[in-house]
């Protein structure tokens, strides 16, 4: 990429208006080409990887229900669950970031600070904590994070949405029920205790293929929903007074955003528990490596999410001497490597024009 | 900050320029006053409740018998444990979300907290420690190494970037949580000692906490009291500041050294007590406004007010035991601040 600045650089800046469009979009169309293989890579090597080996030919082949009936238990049954749910969850939670991100026009903007984390943690551990059976904990991380949203949406709303008050009812939001999951994390017997500090962290354990599913269409609606939004939230970025200078309803329009970034996370947090750093990192990573935010660029995070999140999965199972870490310890670690390098390489003051 | 953009707020702010208006101080008075009756009601208050004639009789007249030890030798250290822990989480909140220019920022998103909880954590690991007077050092030196990083990241050119500065201390503080959750979940003997210093407590605490850390909480207080003038000019943007003489970068940097020290220090005694720097400074700044020379002292009697009734409050509720301080607080200032955010000028 680094090659492609250079030479864009030295070339004289005569070319026709709409130039810097093209060349954002021939970049965005590049890393998306990139994120994609990388995306199949990795889909390749969550079948093939575990305890039995399968060549990648096999392992494909019984994805879609061909070859040996054993192979096509392995790789259906125990696999392929656990990498759809990665995929889901990952575009839902890059999606639902960047849409926060510019919504608030806030960089630490995410779910986690706007209490959909808190919320589907208090949710997993008040259902622990009655002792119902562990197969209904997505449904209660689901309801803890449409639970924070409702709270959000009673304090936050007074004849319209703003987003200094959106901001601050979302951070009480979540402090009051981090707080409630902590106090019950203090008060647990150690053992229960632990599968909490598990349910805070997120992890992919376990999922079928009906919890998928379900979780899987709600996200792929959602997402439909967000890129139909996309343009009033293009016209948002322009400001309030601007935007409704356009003719746009400010107030309706934030509240459609911030319900379906919402959601998205929600769901998201419902397949796999609340995933730390995804939703916060990956919007800056593509902003950093793709330039200005477009409907490309929130594909591209929808991307980078998945690409994150089924990255850590596979450490997690397959890379790290203790077993049975929750996925959420590794996004953090993996993700955090680029984001910093990236920050960094924006810091030359070479760079500086094009920031 | 948002509200200065807001025409409501600017409208009052002329007027608070236009004359000094008494409406700020009163309120901080009130404040102080309020804070007066939290600290009566700390020296009593308890699984042993106290006559409040007793208590001034233990603490100026000598006074014996056990209500009297109970007082001097453990609700006043107590009590002036969360005094100073209080100011100095409020004082760091203020700061930081001046250097930064971010509603959002706190010690807590600058990595402190996560580097002290990491470096506890690691310690009680390796080092079986048990005791939470033992872990001062682990935390503070955690602490700061955390902060210092999440700034020499954000620097560029000489200054800091507060944009990197926010950034790069959210991702610092998620990788430090996830490598702490990770060494708890591999050791069930740390996660038992761990999480009750995890969630923020001042039990059990004795002034001996206190000594180590105070040179620094009082440079660092200096320091942010020193540099308040300047915060409110550098809210106009970088730009304004530069062209109005203040000098940016060594104001920011100036900033994040008190910040590292004064919520370093308040993490060490008390462990991470995460919402009091955050909801500190947004308190204050609805009752008094976006002046950082109003905002800061009010930080001083705020955060310390919010962190006595939280611990006043936890003693209280499920005697003979006790909640956790950083609990309650949380409890106790999410409605406060859902409730106040409503007032938010459009």
């Amino acid at each position: 990429m680094s090659g492609t600045a250079v030479r864009d650089r030295k070339r004289p800046a005569v070319s026709r208006p709409g130039g810097a469009q093209a060349r954002q979009r021939r970049r965005v169309l590049l890393i998306g080409g990139c994120s994609l293989v990388l995306l199949c890579v990795l889909v390749t090597l969550a079948v093939t990887t575990g305890q039995l080996r399968l060549p990648a030919s096999v392992a494909l082949r019984a994805l879609i229900g061909l070859g040996d009936p054993a192979d096509v238990l392995v790789v259906q049954d125990f696999r392929a669950p656990r990498m759809v749910a990665a995929l889901f969850a990952g575009v839902g939670l890059g999606v639902a970031g960047s849409m926060l991100q510019r919504l608030f026009r806030n960089p630490l903007a995410s779910p986690d600070v706007m209490g959909v984390t808190g919320g589907a943690s208090f949710g997993a551990v008040v259902l622990l904590a009655t002792g119902t059976s562990q197969t209904l904990i997505p449904v209660a991380a689901l309801g803890g994070g449409l639970l924070a949203a409702l709270l959000l949406g009673v304090f936050g709303w007074r004849s319209g949405v703003s987003v200094a008050r959106l901001v601050l009812v979302g951070l009480a939001v979540q402090a009051g029920l981090a707080a409630a999951v902590n106090l019950m994390v203090v008060r647990f017997p150690a053992e229960l205790a632990n599968s909490a500090l598990q349910w805070t962290t997120g992890s992919l354990y376990g999922r079928t293929w009906t919890e998928v599913w379900a979780a899987g269409g709600a996200i792929a609606v959602a997402l439909g929903a967000a890129f139909v939004l996309h343009r009033k939230l293009a016209v948002l970025d322009l400001g309030d007074d601007s935007a409704g200078g356009l003719g746009l309803n400010t107030d309706a329009a934030r509240l459609q955003l911030l319900v379906t970034a919402v959601t998205l996370a929600s769901l998201a947090a419902a397949l796999t528990g609340p995933v730390a750093f995804v939703a916060l990192a990956v919007p800056h990573l593509v902003r950093f490596a793709a330039g200005p935010p477009t409907a490309g660029t929130l594909v591209l995070s929808g991307l980078g999410g998945a690409v994150l999140l089924l990255a850590a999965d596979l450490v997690v199972q397959h890379l790290l001497p203790v077993k049975g870490l929750p996925v959420g310890v590794v996004t953090a670690t993996l993700g955090a490597p680029w984001l910093l390098v990236l920050m960094i390489r924006q810091s030359r003051p070479v760079n500086r024009s094009a920031a | 900050m948002p509200n200065l953009k807001s025409p409501h707020v600017s409208r009052k702010e002329q007027v608070a320029l236009s004359g000094p208006s008494l409406l700020p101080l009163t309120l901080l008075l009130a404040g102080a006053g309020a804070l007066a009756v939290c600290v009566a009601l700390s020296l009593a208050v308890g699984s042993r409740s106290i006559p409040l004639p007793t208590v001034l009789d233990a603490l100026f007249d000598d006074g014996r018998g056990r209500d009297a030890i109970v007082v001097t030798g453990l609700r006043l250290p107590r009590t002036v444990i969360a005094v100073v822990v209080g100011a100095a989480l409020g004082v760091a909140g203020a700061v930081a979300q001046g250097i930064t220019r971010n509603p959002l920022a706190s010690p807590t998103t600058l990595g402190i907290n996560a580097g002290a909880g990491f470096a506890v954590v690691v310690a009680i690991y390796a080092l079986h420690l048990t005791r939470p007077v033992e872990y001062v050092w682990f935390a503070f030196a955690g602490a700061a190494a955390a902060g210092l990083l999440a700034q020499a990241l954000a620097r560029r050119s000489g200054d800091i970037d507060p944009v990197r500065l926010a950034l790069g201390g959210v991702v610092i503080q998620m990788v430090l949580l996830s490598w702490t959750q990770a060494v708890m979940l591999a050791s069930s003997r740390t996660l038992d000692e761990a999480r009750f210093w995890l969630a923020g407590s001042l039990s059990g605490r004795t002034l001996d906490v206190l000594w180590p850390v105070l040179p620094t909480l009082v440079i660092g207080l200096v320091l942010a009291l020193a540099i308040t003038p300047a915060l409110n000019t550098l809210a106009l943007g970088d730009d304004s500041a530069q062209a109005l003489g203040v000098p940016v970068g060594r104001i920011r940097v100036a900033g994040g050294i008190a910040v590292v020290l004064l919520a370093g220090s308040a993490v060490a005694v008390a462990g991470p007590v995460a919402f009091i720097g955050l909801a500190a400074p947004h308190l204050v700044r609805l009752a008094v406004g976006s002046d950082h020379r109003l905002l800061v002292p009010g930080c001083l009697i705020a955060g310390p007010l919010l962190l006595l009734a939280a611990d006043v409050l936890g003693r209280v509720v499920v005697r003979p035991s006790e909640l956790e301080v950083g609990i309650v607080s949380a409890f106790l200032g999410a409605p406060l601040l859902a409730v106040l955010a409503r007032k938010v000028a459009r």
